[in-house]
């Protein structure tokens, strides 16, 4: 392969001068693949997008919309500073920001001007230097490798002895430490009180090999006993767990090791029952170590599932049962409750039978243990439970037609999920997603966007779940969605919003639906009014929030519909009714409203702004005049708010009463009701 | 004219940035290329709009680049303005603009009489 395919290391350099820009990226092009980017936001994306292959970031710290600082901070909330590292540049005098760039994790700082060996020099030194720690790291895991190897070659060799005088299989040792570890591997698990790192897991499993080297100074004769053991053997017997831990209690050195406090523990204390019956000290419940009650439900399963000079060895499944049964003993619930879920993969698991090996991903649990400081990292379970979560979650978003995001305010980014992204023809990741002009503008209007804002803003702890229905542009089309979404807040004291996870469902279709359903309650549907029902409601609704505003209700007759029907058919006098209603819809303002209330009768609640006649003359203006040929009049009658006020019956009796009386006197009147009294 | 006249002529330090930026060609790229940054033409606008902030951070660039250039004389002006607008507007600031934009004539003047030269 030629020298220029290869694959050059990438550096970010982020500044927001084009003319610095370039001055770094000539020095360094030469040999590194170059990444610009003008501003702190711009510089958060790239990282976000390709930290895996950057291998070094140059940093500015006077920059527009987010500076360097900026940069660094988002870089240790998420751990980036980890991976890459930055150097520093700026012209910024005094020490203050040096030391500030410095307290936040980056590696180097360089001061304009630039010089060009300066400047190559120090992008090799740092990505030399990272470059070695992650080798270092990989020899210091070798060397854990090596070490537990070793460790697990004594022990072994010394339990064997043990073995060796016992009569056992030569492989009790070797399962008990599995079936150890197997149990509190799954007790990390399912358990919040338990918390045992891979390495201490790893450290009480080694201990369990010297669970029984007391025995080395039981005398052959009972150890190797094929019969019961009187009263007096048995209590020789006893002693190998006194006898153990006091050989490890003088020892001359390690005290202080961890192997030996915990091979002490379940040396002295691995035939305790959880019911205070056991020996040699009668401890009961929690009072026992953990370690010392997983390795004694481990040895009784490996002592019944194995043949003894006393005895056959009894299936799996049988000692499964027994064990559960207590009808060897009492143990704790929880880790009965461990040993029954994995009693299925035992079996395989002790055939398996890879002594003291850690494998690979094991190994480097272990080493990041070793490296990270201790109080801040999260522990091993709740990084799994993290992980299986966010597992559950893609696989969910995949599945429903949800476009999922996450808002965060610092950084000012809106994150989608990888299907809604799809969905919505937008990039993944949308830093500043409010800023003017945004991609998410031409998707959802302005104003709804802002009334969005406002209402995630009025979220709060006791309701911090918001839901907001609008329309949205979705895949070049206009489509109803509703957003659900829950704000967040910070974990400190302060208890700052940052930001909001939820979800947009399209509901376009039971929508529209609805929407359907309730024109077709409302409306009349020859005339497309308001039928009677909703126009009551309409009206009562209008009356109770008017403000100091008069009304008319009029109640109106079409003349000579019946002669119209006669005469031209039943489908000219509908034409008739229809072309009326059109022409009171058109005068009717926002707050007024028309229906209509039977066959030729329909319903004006007009705002009366004068008397209640020129509201009436309005009303027939726009119904009389003539219809292919047919001269349309109408009777109205009419009833006031202003004399009779504003219970709806009222009005419309009233209403109801002055049409008759106005219909009596023939075609074309008009009747108040206020007059007729 | 050639570079180190130029250099002359903006009252800038030709050795120190020869001796960072190593070849002629290289210093000669982007002291023509000067004359395309928009720093200056940012300055201007942002003081015009009042935009402290942003005239502030202009300010700032147009002073790391020229001491990247070794514009010495345009260097220390825009240093004096970015420490003046460090927080916010005054007196001292204004007299300070104008400094810089007497320097800043002077320094495209003889980067263009450079150019001349160059396509002559």
């Amino acid at each position: 392969m030629s020298k220029e395919l290869e694959l050059k290391q990438k550096i970010l350099i982020v500044d927001d001068s084009e003319m610095n820009r370039a001055i770094l990226a000539d020095m360094l092009e030469s040999e590194y693949e170059i990444i610009e980017a003008e501003n702190g936001t711009e510089a958060v994306a790239v990282i976000e997008e390709c930290r895996a292959e950057l291998s070094l970031i140059l940093l500015d710290i006077v920059m527009p919309e987010m500076d360097g600082f900026g940069v660094l901070e988002i870089m240790n909330k998420r751990e980036w500073i980890e991976e890459v590292p930055v150097i520093m540049i700026s012209s910024e005098s005094g020490a203050a920001p040096v030391k500030r760039a410095y307290e936040m994790g980056i590696s180097d700082y360089i001061s304009r001007p630039f010089d060009s060996a300066v400047v190559h020099r120090r992008v090799v030194n740092t990505i030399m230097l990272y470059a070695k720690q992650k080798k270092l790291a990989a020899l210091v895991m070798e060397q854990i490798d090596e070490n537990e190897k070793q460790n697990a070659l004594m022990i072994d060799i010394l339990s064997h002895i043990v073995e060796f005088r016992n009569g056992e299989s030569g492989l009790h040792v070797l399962h008990i430490r599995i079936l150890t570890e197997q149990i509190l591997k799954h007790l990390v698990q399912i358990s919040d009180k338990h918390h045992f790192n891979q390495e201490e897991i790893s450290l009480i499993s080694m201990a369990s090999a010297l669970h029984d080297i007391g025995k080395i100074s039981i005398p052959g004769e009972i150890l190797n006993k094929p019969g019961r053991l009187t009263k007096e053997e048995f209590d020789t017997m006893k002693t190998h767990t006194t006898i153990g831990a006091d050989m490890l209690k003088n020892l001359a050195f390690h005290q202080d090791e961890p192997l030996v406090k915990e091979a002490y523990a379940i040396c002295r204390w691995h035939h305790e029952r959880y019911d205070g019956r056991g020996y040699p000290d009668g401890l009961k419940g929690d009072d026992i170590p953990i370690s010392a009650q997983v390795v004694a439900l481990a040895d009784v399963y490996d002592a019944l599932t194995s043949e003894r000079v006393y005895k056959k060895a009894i299936p799996h499944e049988e000692a499964v049962r027994m064990i559960c049964n207590g009808e060897c003993g009492t143990f704790n619930p929880l880790i009965l409750k461990c040993f029954n879920d994995i009693a299925d993969v035992l079996p395989d698991r002790l055939k398996e039978c890879n002594p003291g090996r850690t494998n690979e991903q094991e190994l480097q649990e272990i080493l990041e243990n070793k490296l990270q400081p201790k109080d801040s990292s999260a522990s091993e379970r709740t990084l799994r439970l993290l992980e299986k979560e966010r597992m559950k979650c893609s696989f969910y978003a995949s599945m429903s037609d949800e476009i999922q995001f996450e808002y965060t305010l610092f950084p000012p980014m809106l994150t989608l999920s990888e299907w809604g992204a799809k969905k919505l023809r937008l990039p993944e990741i949308i830093m500043d997603p409010f800023k003017e002009n945004g991609p998410l503008y031409s998707l959802i209007e302005r104003g709804d966007i802002a009334e969005f804002l406002r209402i995630l803003t009025e979220a709060s702890h006791e309701k911090p779940v918001v839901k907001y229905d609008c329309k949205a542009n979705i895949g070049g089309e206009s489509r109803w969605v509703s957003i659900v979404c829950q704000a967040m807040w910070s974990f400190d004291d302060e208890s700052q919003f940052t930001g909001a996870i939820g979800k947009a469902v399209d509901i376009h279709e039971s929508r529209m639906r609805i929407d359907a359903l309730e024109k077709m309650a409302s409306h009349d549907s020859m005339t497309g009014l308001y039928n009677y029902d909703y126009a009551k409601n309409q009206i009562q609704e209008l009356l109770k929030n008017r403000e100091g505003e008069d009304y008319v209700l009029m109640l109106i007759d079409v003349d000579g519909i019946k002669k119209a029907n006669d005469m031209k058919g039943r489908e000219f006098g509908d034409k008739v009714l229809i072309h009326v209603a059109k022409h009171m819809k058109e005068i009717a303002g926002s707050d007024e409203v028309v229906a209509r209330i039977s066959g030729d009768e329909f319903l004006f609640l007009s705002k009366c702004d004068m008397d209640l006649d020129s509201a009436a003359e309005k009303v027939a203006r726009a119904a009389e005049g003539e219809y292919e040929g047919f001269q349309i009049s109408v009777c109205i009658g009419m009833a006031g708010t202003r004399n009779m006020g504003t219970n709806y019956n009222v009005l419309f009796h009233g209403a109801d009463a002055a049409l008759r009386a106005a219909k009596k006197n023939g075609p074309k009147h008009r009747e108040n009701y206020i007059k007729l009294m | 004219m050639n570079l180190k006249e130029c250099y002359g002529a903006l009252e800038g330090d030709y050795e120190d940035v020869l001796g960072r930026l190593r070849t002629e060609k290289l210093v000669q790229k982007f002291v023509l290329k000067f004359l395309n940054d928009k720093s200056y033409d940012l300055l201007c606008s942002s003081l015009e709009a009042e935009d402290y902030g942003e005239a502030f951070r202009a300010a700032h660039t147009i002073k790391g680049v020229c001491q990247n250039l070794s514009f010495t004389r345009l260097y220390e002006s825009s240093h004096d303005l970015t420490e003046a607008l460090r927080s916010g507007w005054s007196d001292a600031a204004a007299g300070l603009v104008e400094r810089v934009k007497a320097d800043y004539k002077q320094v495209t003047a003889a980067i263009e009489e450079l150019q001349k030269g160059l396509e002559g």
